[in-house]
């Protein structure tokens, strides 16, 4: 399956320059991918990466940014105001955008439609985990075992949405969730080994401690089962309508016109689906690159956004 | 459980030539971005991870390791010389060591933090080559609770770097506590004191407010007395003995304790996760000084100072890799980063590296006993170098200064908005202690602000007021009664001395 993947992938690399060579486009001077996040964090990383990857494939100039502040809103602020000529671009994470938009969105300058969106780069994995010993295994399991602790159950989390999604299902179920904020995945791996908390909700952390027999997955969080506990349900498959997915992502100021979005998204795609990057997304989150493309990925933010909106307000009339 | 062939060939692959280049070449490249405030070694590595793909595990490490130890090392260069930390961590070695710049000993200074630094990263690489599975284990069991407690004790005992005026010194860790809430509050994501500017949604740049409060300060101070006549930034007293310039092994010597204390703090502080090196150069510092004979010199140029803080930061560094390499938990942003570019080059850190990566671990670790002995080398040279920047003229440094400040926190906070930010501390920091108000009590309530809150938060919601909760927690209830036993002893202490 890889084999033919990367056959089609570069089949494709090959034969596409020499399509609509006319129309092409290729920028003046260097691109700048502004980054959301502080250097060094895992959203850096990966938009070097694919900056690097992007570089070596085009032969363009990329030159990586970082605009560190309120979880990309700082970023997107003034990426808004950029010229719309594909040489700025942003790399944003969907989860604290739709967030910061749902709860307080009058006072953002910017909404789903200020943009134009380019890619998707990989789709975060949520799991609901739990240290190997511990007397449950499945969120039923779960359940019925805080039904009879009358300290309730001490849930880490490291981002408001993950909270949002598991209040209702502690509400429907009777059980009470002590939420424990933590500010990194590894903090939250580090509290549910040393027992301090019972449960954590971890965007990828936890795969390695899964296959070392250190956690166990009580059950995932996203749409679909994990592939490194396939045999644990979602929270869907157990009765709850909810999920959550964060993207990584790529946005372009508003009116990007046609040739120069289809020319970065292509160099976009082909970036992301290369084996360089593909592997090191696997080695280091944990997760398969996911591309979506510039339509896909607008249908994903503009449906997050009111999936996230519909949370936000569920949680206020409470 | 590792048998000694692997250990004995990972120390094998660390000594080539090969590697033995991409290591030196990190601790330069660390030693000159730490030396340049505001760009950090962290900063660094980020941008150098993508490019060490090419190289195999080992060197790529290396390297990384290589600009982690060297930016520590040279962090404390302008920290000394000029006030100016390159690197937050170094913002307590600022308390002596400027002081004994302005003595006419800045090669003193620099030489003993050199050495302080070299000696508590050893101790804790020693540490961590030894027994890091039985330290992690214990790790662990802290808790947001203990760290909580923990917390609470450090600030008892950092009370005694108050100084004459209690009062003055709770306004300057109020506000220092205050500054540290903006952002958005831990439990909800709520923002506060953000008055709008979104770049404040993660609180006030850790940079600009350091650089601020104590480089610029004092670079506006130094420049605002600047009379007619062109001198140089520092004298160095022509006649000078050669004893005053370099340290001697009997000086080295008399710091062994401090030296020790400071790599014991370090390493502890370094194991648990989520505590930063600053936290243990001020706690370190603190203890130095309270154990002083003569706790009056500090902060006027005691070479004990220097000592405690470069070997309590430094000892950090080894102590991060503990839960790092067992758990595959990073204790900060640099051991972050050396996580993301093991897993790039396919090595996953946690539970099962030793079993499975030995012979690279085992290389690491002969890579890092490597760079120490390197950054002690390249140190001493560099030292000879800045020793010479800093006697050209004063109109010349401070601007140049200044210019870096300002350089470095556009880089690092990602705009023209943290440079405001930096001048706005700045202006702070002159008022303060013009007005008498302590900045260092300032920085520390700041810099141990957010980790306090948030562990403050933590620990409540898993209390959920059931206060039995904490009778299973013992390490935290011996943490609080130490609190309490050190403020009143320390309390009866400065009350016992004579005005």
């Amino acid at each position: 399956m890889k084999q033919l993947l990367s056959i089609v992938v570069l089949a494709c690399i090959m034969v596409l320059p020499s399509l609509g060579h006319s129309q092409e486009w290729s920028p003046k001077g260097s691109i700048t991918l502004q980054i959301g996040f502080g250097a060094g964090g895992s959203t850096d990383i990966m938009g070097r990466l694919v900056a690097a990857k992007i570089e070596e494939n085009t032969g363009w100039n990329v030159v990586v940014e970082n605009k560190p502040g309120g979880g990309g809103i700082a970023m997107f602020s003034s990426l808004m105001r950029e010229k719309a000529d594909g040489q700025t671009l942003g790399l944003g994470v969907s989860m604290p955008i739709f967030l910061n938009l749902a709860s307080r969105g009058d006072k953002i300058p910017f909404n789903i439609d200020t943009f134009d969106y380019l890619a998707t780069i990989m789709r975060g994995e949520i799991g609901m985990v739990a240290k190997a010993d511990a007397p449950y295994n499945t969120l039923e399991e779960l359940i019925a075992y805080g039904k009879k602790q009358k300290g309730g159950i001490a849930v880490a989390f490291d981002a408001k949405p993950q909270q949002l999604v598991l209040e209702p299902v502690a509400k429907n179920a009777g059980v009470k969730f002590k939420f424990v904020k933590h500010k990194s995945g590894a903090e939250q791996v580090q509290s549910l080994l040393g027992g301090h908390v019972d449960i954590a909700c971890t965007a990828g952390e936890h795969v390695k401690y899964i296959e070392s027999g250190d956690l166990k997955m009580i059950a995932s969080m996203s749409k679909d089962r994990q592939a490194c506990s396939p045999d644990s349900k979602t929270l869907i498959e157990n009765g709850f309508e909810l999920y959550l997915e964060p993207y990584f992502y790529i946005a372009a100021p508003k009116g990007l016109p046609e040739n120069v979005k289809a020319t970065l998204a292509k160099a976009f795609d082909e970036a992301i689906n290369s084996e360089t990057v593909k592997n090191s997304l696997l080695n280091s989150m944990q997760a398969n690159a996911y591309n979506l493309g510039p339509e896909g990925t607008y249908t994903m933010m503009s449906q997050g956004a009111v999936d996230i909106k519909a949370l936000v307000k569920a949680a206020k009339t409470q | 459980m590792i048998d000694t062939h692997t250990i004995l060939t990972g120390f094998a692959d660390a000594l080539t030539l090969h590697n033995l280049f991409f290591v030196w070449f990190g601790i330069i490249v660390g030693q000159l971005v730490g030396a340049i405030p505001g760009i950090g070694p962290v900063m660094a590595m980020a941008i150098a991870i993508p490019f060490t793909f090419t190289l195999n595990p080992l060197p790529a490490i290396g390297f990384l390791m290589g600009v982690s130890k060297g930016g520590l090392v040279g962090g404390a260069i302008p920290a000394i010389l000029m006030n100016t930390p390159g690197t937050p961590d170094a913002a307590a070695t600022t308390l002596d060591g400027y002081p004994m710049t302005k003595k006419g000993k800045p090669e003193k200074a620099t030489k003993i933090a050199l050495y302080s630094s070299v000696t508590g990263d050893a101790f804790s690489d020693i540490i961590l080559i030894t027994v890091a599975p039985f330290i992690a284990v214990v790790a662990l069991k802290m808790g947001p609770i203990e760290i909580f407690a923990l917390m609470v004790f450090a600030f008892s005992i950092i009370a005694g770097l108050v100084g004459d005026s209690m009062a003055k010194g709770i306004v300057s860790a109020g506000l220092g506590l205050l500054c540290a809430t903006v952002g958005l509050d831990p439990e909800n994501s709520t923002p506060r004191f953000i008055f709008g500017y979104f770049e404040l949604y993660d609180g006030i740049p850790l940079v600009s407010m350091a650089l601020g409060m104590l480089a610029v300060a004092e670079i506006l101070r130094r420049m605002a007395r600047i009379r007619g006549t062109i001198k140089s930034a520092i004298v160095i007293p022509k006649a000078q003995k050669k004893a005053d310039r370099g340290v001697s092994f009997v000086e080295f010597w008399a710091c062994k304790y401090t030296i020790l204390r400071g790599s014991v703090i370090g390493t502890i502080l370094g194991a648990i996760p989520g505590l930063d090196s600053s936290a243990a150069s001020f706690l370190s510092y603190a203890t130095a000084k309270q154990a002083s004979a003569d706790p009056k010199s500090f902060g006027k140029g005691n070479i004990h100072g220097v000592a405690a803080t470069e070997s309590a930061n430094s000892a950090v560094a080894g102590a991060n890799l503990i839960p790092l390499l067992t758990l595959g938990i990073p204790g900060n942003l640099a051991a972050a980063l050396i996580i993301s570019a093991l897993m790039i080059h396919g090595i996953q850190p946690g539970p099962l590296l030793f079993q499975e990566q030995g012979q690279l671990i085992y290389g690491l670790f002969g890579t890092l006993l490597m760079a120490n002995v390197l950054n002690l080398v390249s140190g001493l040279l560099g030292l000879r170098l800045w020793a010479r920047v800093i006697q050209a003229p004063e109109s010349i440094i401070f601007p140049a200064a200044l210019l870096l400040c300002m350089t470095g926190v556009y880089l690092a906070t990602g705009g023209l908005f943290g440079v405001a930010v930096m001048f706005v501390f700045a202006l702070l920091g002159y008022l303060m202690s013009s007005f008498g108000y302590s900045v260092i009590v300032f920085v520390i309530a700041f810099f141990l602000g957010e980790r306090f809150e948030l562990s403050l938060s933590q620990s409540l919601n898993i209390i959920d007021g059931d206060l039995t909760i904490l009778l299973s927690h013992p390490v935290a209830l011996l943490l609080f009664i130490l609190a309490i036993v050190s403020a009143i002893w320390f309390g009866l202490k400065s009350k016992g001395k004579p005005e």
